[in-house]
């Protein structure tokens, strides 16, 4: 169970090998996306704005920042800024510059004015970006085994085969991968209430089970304040007119993805899991923040498990590549999704009901698609030039 | 005979995996067991259906835990969906938060 992956300065693996330009504080974003825009092979993460953003907010950004820099897929970086300290202390050169600097990948820096304003940061950001796209493109692909692989994955557009043939296929592939000393990561906190008791039993620490379960009893607080009935808020109505009921069904069907095997730790948004095997991350579920998230903790290869009963025939997927350094895996266990959207998807294990194919067989079959995208296969959403929209998740006020 | 897929022996509900309509004999296995219950409404791919009588208050089983409860009596072979289950869990329009 072999892959061809770039093995980074610190030990990490890559599937991919791009190179990232960040601005460093929002007031440089708009320099950092005219950069991007003219070099080749960059990515650019244009982050929500710090300003007016409580501590807690301000720190999730700037882990994020790090996290996506820090991400394996990432070849060198490009950090753009305004001045090189001056902002709030999350986006000091220390807490930014200094921790990205950390993982030993080629990387450079540019402040606007240490170099005589934005027409010549213009100018001097595009050389370096260049040059920082020519070094990774030095970089070669060499053979490591499957548990050298970060990855991580969501349910969305959630059905009855979510928790019958969908999740539970992604289940055995984690447990590959645990096994095979890899890291792997599931979430959404708003989709385990009903299903917290089955989840919490499989924590090894006794610490990280209590965060769990707080992170849980806090967003069904957070539901029960709203005065509504979480069902109209959550199973979308995409997952009821789909046939699921109530969240605590969708719930039960969703924590199949995780597989069976004993969980970490508890990591927060953007927090990158300190050891390897089982993580949960506490998290909202909206693939515009998750998948960033994900990858911003590590994850090079990002899984969106969809049920999809509710699609339309030749559906688009509803975000296209919002891990932004991380591709996005589209599969359905539904053989009705696969029918109307294969085009888009690019895995099918809807064979567990129109062909009775055995759940560990389509999860071997899975194994075999993941090793092949991580060798250098585009997904169908690579081959899209889009800019999706992506969200950090923030829980605090905007003051 | 249509299919119905029963995620454990104690589940009250199956899921469809094919379009049902009412008068439809279905057929489940529970433990290698077959077993088999008459439609008594349409039960598109993907819902469910009940496989006992449950009367109205009671928890609805699926994957051996609780889903909600019947929001009012609900016959074997019945359409189970949100017109007669309640959620228990996040309900903020309800004091104390769970039905």
């Amino acid at each position: 169970m072999k892959f061809l992956g770039y093995v980074r300065p610190d030990g990490s693996t890559g599937i991919r090998n791009d190179v990232l330009v960040m601005a460093n504080g929002r007031g440089a974003a708009t320099l950092a996306a005219m950069i991007a825009k003219l070099v080749r092979g960059t990515r650019r993460f244009i982050q929500p704005n710090e300003n007016g953003r409580d501590g807690e907010d301000r720190k999730t950004i700037s882990r994020t920042l790090v996290g996506l820099a820090r991400n394996a897929n990432v070849g060198a970086v490009l950090i753009v800024g305004n001045k090189k300290n001056g902002g709030y202390p999350e986006f000091s050169h220390e807490a930014i510059v200094e921790e990205i600097a950390k993982c030993g990948k080629p990387m450079d820096t540019l402040f606007m004015d240490s170099c005589g304003g934005f027409q010549q940061a213009l100018g001097l950001g595009v050389r370096k970006a260049r040059a920082l796209v020519q070094k990774a493109s030095e970089c070669r692909r060499e053979e490591v085994g499957l548990g050298a692989l970060n990855m991580a994955v969501k349910c969305g557009y959630s059905d009855a085969t979510s928790g019958m043939s969908g999740n539970p296929v992604v289940g055995h592939l984690f447990d590959r991968l645990v096994d095979d000393g890899g890291l792997a990561m599931f979430a959404e906190t708003t989709e385990v209430i009903g299903a917290e008791h089955i989840v919490a039993k499989r924590f090894v620490d006794e610490n990280e089970r209590i965060k769990f379960l707080a992170a849980v009893e806090r967003v069904e607080e957070e539901a029960r304040s709203t005065g509504e009935d979480i069902r109209t808020i959550n199973p979308i109505p995409a997952n009821i007119q789909a046939g699921l009921t109530t969240l605590e069904e969708k719930s039960l069907g969703a924590i199949a993805k995780s597989g069976t095997r004993p969980i970490q730790g508890c990591v927060q948004y953007a927090e990158i899991p300190k050891g390897r095997g089982l993580y949960y991350m506490d998290s909202w579920m909206s693939s515009t923040a998750l998948f960033l998230g994900f990858a911003a903790a590590g994850s090079v290869l990002n899984i969106f498990q969809v049920g999809g009963g509710w699609f339309p025939d030749d559906a688009m997927m509803p975000t296209v590549n919002t891990g932004l350094v991380a591709p996005t895996l589209y599969m359905t266990g539904n053989p009705r999704t696969w029918e109307k959207a294969h085009r888009e998807m690019d895995f099918n294990s809807g064979t567990i009901i129109s062909e009775r194919e055995p759940i560990e067989q389509a999860g071997e079959r899975l194994v075999g698609e993941v090793l092949a995208f991580a060798s250098g296969r585009l997904t169908k959403g690579e081959t899209l030039n889009v800019d999706d929209n992506l969200e950090v998740y923030l829980r605090g006020p905007g003051l | 005979m249509k299919m119905l897929i029963v995620m454990s022996a104690e589940d009250n509900v199956g899921n469809a995996i094919e379009d049902i309509v009412g008068g439809d004999e279905i057929s489940y296995a529970v433990e290698g067991k077959t077993h088999t219950v008459i439609a008594r409404d349409e039960i598109p791919f993907g819902f469910k259906a009940a496989v006992k009588d449950i009367p109205a208050g009671k928890d609805i089983i699926k994957y051996k835990e609780v889903v909600g409860k019947a929001g009012r009596d609900i016959r074997a072979g019945e359409c189970v969906h949100i017109h007669n289950v309640e959620g228990k869990r996040g309900r903020g329009d309800i004091p104390g938060g769970k039905a």
